[in-house]
């Protein structure tokens, strides 16, 4: 007997709501699923990340069984990290005019200094600072950026190699060609003091004037005029206090390339040369090799940084085919412009995507194309970062875009400000640590050979 | 406990039959309300049983104290300690360090509801509760715990005194309210939010101008489905138990202007301004008609702050405070107003206020000022790029925006239609937006955006 105020209508849809979802169980409507999935729509868990959780460590290679590694994610049994360790070596003591110089070349990440900047200002810490280094004149995608300098720049034609392409290939180092007419110009605005720039740029036939300001003071003009294209360079000691840089063209056309910042003191030099959308496939397609090794020859990089992948790491058709290929390639490349350089091949970040359950998973072919820059970073004597395991492997991202705060963006492939230190600080990690083994296996070395004299 | 969970829905349906099996006995039923507000609270946190029942119980006896009491001094003084009480909840649980963590619901909406009733019985605006069950039931009424609508006390308590029977009618129209909340919330707003928006806010300079601008309005829709999905399911589920909660939305973004706006947008929040601070800020009757814009700004800027204290709130509610005061004194210099504007313009003014609000959500979404700023400079780049607009999110924002504005008799005929059917149709309707909500939205659902102010 129900009370008489028994709301009898929606009782019934009730308890028949009820039966149905129990129904949907019963039946398992399509797919299994439970009553309680079918209702549950409680927000994801919240697990707090581990910075450095408990990584499983690649197999490393016999020869690697000589000495203990102690960076798991840092695989380099040839010691093909020494030019950088030593220049590193050198530049902790302090020796005059050591300046230990890298250079990283990656995709959309590095584009923003994201990453590069940690490592960066990390290695500057511990090493000295000496200086920002490469920098683009102008921004080719609204999302470049370097820490520390503000820079825009007025009435250039931007051909980056990702996108309108010069069609001479001469992209410079940093893959982005500026070319100006009279009139076109740039501001550049430093945190703080450098003692010198560089102007990168092409020398050609019927090339202009570029007048380079700093603080309203004029340092000099940039003739690009040249019997034939090939890259310039042309320096400005910079005033004291002097951290505001104008670039004009005086009388186009002017061809630029980037300006480089350094200071007169030992230290780190970490060039950021992000692409967006950088591929090695552009690389081996759109910068021209001349040109681009003549650059690379005129930095005298220790270490070059490829860290390339996340862009190709959805086409796994590719990645079988002629990732691998393309990849060697680009390591061929450097080798012969600076073969006295140490090669560090990174690994891309994890990348997430939403499976048909909703669920953030990894992109299927990364796994495999990570293993691919590991074999042939070790068929060719390179270093291998593995970016993707040091930050977790497989399901990082889904772990980081539930995490409090947010460490990826919503497209579960960009990391946030905190997700990017925590990337550069694990590179740092590894190298300074593989630094520390280097320098303790050195010293005990020599120390052994002076006994035995 | 999240209003889309099962849990709630099991809690619900459990506190349903528990409440109509009592309700022939009045204390029966508000038992069974405060045992179910208060297992509501326990299940975000224990100790919310203690601080809850413990401010209500001080509530209640001011509330008494004040409606004795005829000494100005003395009932001024005894309101101030009900409103020290009240924001020093509200201001702890929100700002203090820790609290936020170990606290996970906000306490605004309990705050603000008890506010109602103090200063209600302070202005001699409504009678004090006769008793202290109804009193502790309305005030910690579990559907309008999370997120509102922020509903005057008084006009709860003798909801419960009526005892009535739920109407076939306004049982249908629970239900249907509950179905289209979990309809808005999962299957508009969450998939607006995650397929462009929450990528746009989070990293606005990786997007052209075209879509950033898509995820502008993405965020508008977003919000407006999310609060508005929260709200019908809180009004379907105190509908259940026979209790008529307050309506907050009114289709706001067809406001033929910003007051018209706050007309329909979060009405019981705006109306709580109105008349718990608008008009106690000193200098409304003052024959300087400056203090009165001053007094709007002023309040919208408060009313910024409740929502996070941050720079980005604090420009939100000036944006709406200036506009409201520019507004009414508009209205001062137009004097009386002019006949209905045909539809043209009516489309215009619709159209103009539709932005000037959307300007603002850009500041209530961004997570800083530099992102809105970088939100807003992106959206006039002029870039045009669709690449990362799906087909799928272009025609979810349709249907949301096209909804939004149907005529009001289409949503009335569709409620007819569905509280008129048999209670089997019923019930299959809900089963089939949950399967819907399965198979289309996803696994899982990000918390409502108004359940963390």
């Amino acid at each position: 007997m129900l009370p008489p105020m028994w709301p009898k209508k929606a009782s019934l849809a009730i308890v028949t709501f009820g039966v149905l979802v129990l129904l949907l169980e019963v039946a398992k409507f399509a797919r299994p699923f439970t009553a309680g999935e079918a209702l549950d729509f409680r927000p994801r868990n919240t697990p707090a990340i581990e910075p450095f959780a408990p990584i499983p460590a690649f197999k490393a290679p016999a020869a690697a069984s000589r000495r203990p590694i102690l960076e798991p994610n840092l695989i380099d049994p040839h010691d093909a990290l020494r030019a950088f360790y030593l220049a590193l070596w050198r530049t902790e003591v302090g020796a005059p005019g050591a300046v230990t110089r890298v250079l990283h070349y990656g995709d959309s990440p590095v584009t923003a200094d994201s990453i590069t900047a940690d490592v960066r200002s990390l290695l500057q810490q511990h090493f000295g600072d000496a200086g920002h280094g490469f920098v683009l004149i102008a921004k080719p995608w609204a999302w470049y950026g370097h820490r520390g300098v503000e820079v825009q720049g007025k009435g250039w034609h931007i051909a980056a190699a990702t996108q309108t392409r010069a069609r001479d290939g001469f992209h410079g180092l940093g893959g982005v060609s500026f070319e100006g007419d009279t009139g076109a110009s740039s501001r550049l605005v430093l945190a703080e003091d450098h003692a010198q720039i560089e102007i990168q740029y092409l020398r050609q036939p019927g090339g202009g004037v570029l007048t380079v300001e700093a603080a309203g003071q004029t340092l000099g003009d940039v003739e690009t005029e040249g019997p034939a294209k090939e890259p310039g360079f042309q320096t400005f000691p910079l005033p004291a206090g002097a951290r505001t840089i104008q670039l004009s063209v005086e009388r186009g056309p002017v061809r630029l390339f980037g300006v480089s910042f350094e200071r007169n003191t030992p230290g780190v030099i970490y060039n950021s040369l992000g692409l967006n959308g950088g591929q090695v496939q552009v690389v081996v397609r759109y910068f021209d090799k001349p040109q681009w090794t003549e650059e690379l020859r005129h930095q005298h990089p220790d270490l070059v940084v490829i860290n390339y992948g996340t862009n190709e790491s959805i086409y796994a058709d590719y990645i079988e085919r002629y990732y691998p290929g393309e990849l060697r390639q680009v390591i061929e490349r450097v080798k012969a412009a600076v073969p006295g350089a140490s090669i560090l091949i990174m690994s891309p970040m994890d990348r997430g995507q939403r499976d048909s359950n909703s669920h953030i998973t990894t992109v299927p072919a990364l796994p495999r194309l990570v293993e691919i820059q590991r074999q042939t970073a070790a068929e060719m004597n390179c270093a291998f970062f593995n970016t993707f395991q040091a930050m977790g492997g497989e399901g990082t991202m889904a772990r980081w875009y539930d995490s409090q705060p947010r460490l990826v963006s919503a497209d579960f492939t960009h990391p946030l400000p905190a997700g990017a230190r925590k990337v550069g600080v694990l590179l740092d990690q590894a190298l300074e640590s593989g630094y520390r083994q280097f320098k303790a296996r050195e010293q005990q070395r020599i120390a052994q050979r002076e006994t035995h004299q | 406990m999240l209003l889309t969970t099962a849990a709630y829905f099991s809690f619900l349906a459990a506190v349903f039959f528990a409440y109509w099996l009592a309700a022939r006995y009045r204390l029966g039923a508000l038992a069974v309300v405060l045992f179910a507000n208060y297992f509501f609270y326990a299940r975000w946190d224990l100790a919310y049983l203690a601080i809850i029942p413990a401010a209500s119980t001080c509530d209640f006896f001011i509330g008494q104290a004040l409606h004795r009491s005829t000494h100005p001094g003395l009932r001024r003084l005894i309101v101030t300690l009900s409103i020290a009480l009240n924001i020093g909840l509200i201001a702890s649980v929100k700002y203090l360090p820790v609290l936020p963590w170990v606290l996970p619901l906000a306490l605004s909406f309990y705050g603000f509801q008890s506010l109602t009733y103090t200063i209600d019985i302070y202005r001699r605006d409504a009678q004090p509760a006769e008793s202290y069950l109804a009193y502790l039931a309305s005030a910690s009424f579990f559907p309008t715990t999370v997120a509102g609508p922020i509903t005057r006390l008084s006009t709860l308590w003798p909801q419960w005194s009526k005892r009535e029977m739920l109407s076939a009618e306004n049982g249908g129209k629970a239900l249907f309210l509950i179905g289209l909340g979990l309809v808005k919330k999962l299957l508009i707003a969450d998939f607006l939010a995650e397929s462009l928006v929450n990528r746009v806010f989070d990293l606005p300079k990786l997007y052209s101008g075209a879509e950033v601008l898509a995820g502008a309005y993405g965020y508008a829709l977003q919000l407006y489905y999310d609060f508005s999905g929260y709200t019908d399911i809180a009004l379907g589920s105190a509908l259940l138990l026979g209790i008529t909660l307050p309506p907050n939305f009114n289709r706001p973004y067809a406001a033929q202007n910003i007051s018209d706006f706050w007309r329909r947008w979060h009405i019981s929040f705006s109306n709580w301004l109105r008349d718990y601070l608008y008009f106690s800020l000193p200098g409304l009757r003052s024959r300087w008609k400056v203090f009165a814009y001053l007094n709007l700004v002023i309040t919208m800027m408060l009313g910024g702050l409740w929502h996070g204290a941050g720079w980005t709130f604090l420009v939100w509610g000036a944006w709406h405070g200036v506009g409201l005061a520019v507004h009414r004194w508009w209205q001062t210099l137009r004097g009386k107003r002019t006949p209905a504007p045909a539809l043209a313009a009516r489309f215009a003014r619709a159209f103009l206020t539709f932005h000037f609000v959307l300007i603002g959500w850009i500041f209530f979404r961004a997570s800083s000022l530099d992102t809105a700023r970088d939100i807003l400079y992106q959206i006039t780049s002029g870039t045009i790029s669709f690449v990362n607009i799906t087909p799928a999110f272009v025609l979810v924002a349709v249907f949301a925006a096209a909804a939004h504005y149907i005529p009001k008799r289409w949503y009335d005929g569709g409620l007819r239609l569905y509280c008129q059917s048999p209670y089997y149709a019923q019930a299959a309707a809900i089963a089939a937006v949950v399967v819907a909500i399965r198979y289309a939205g996803g696994a899982s659902a990000a918390p409502f955006i108004y359940s963390r102010f």
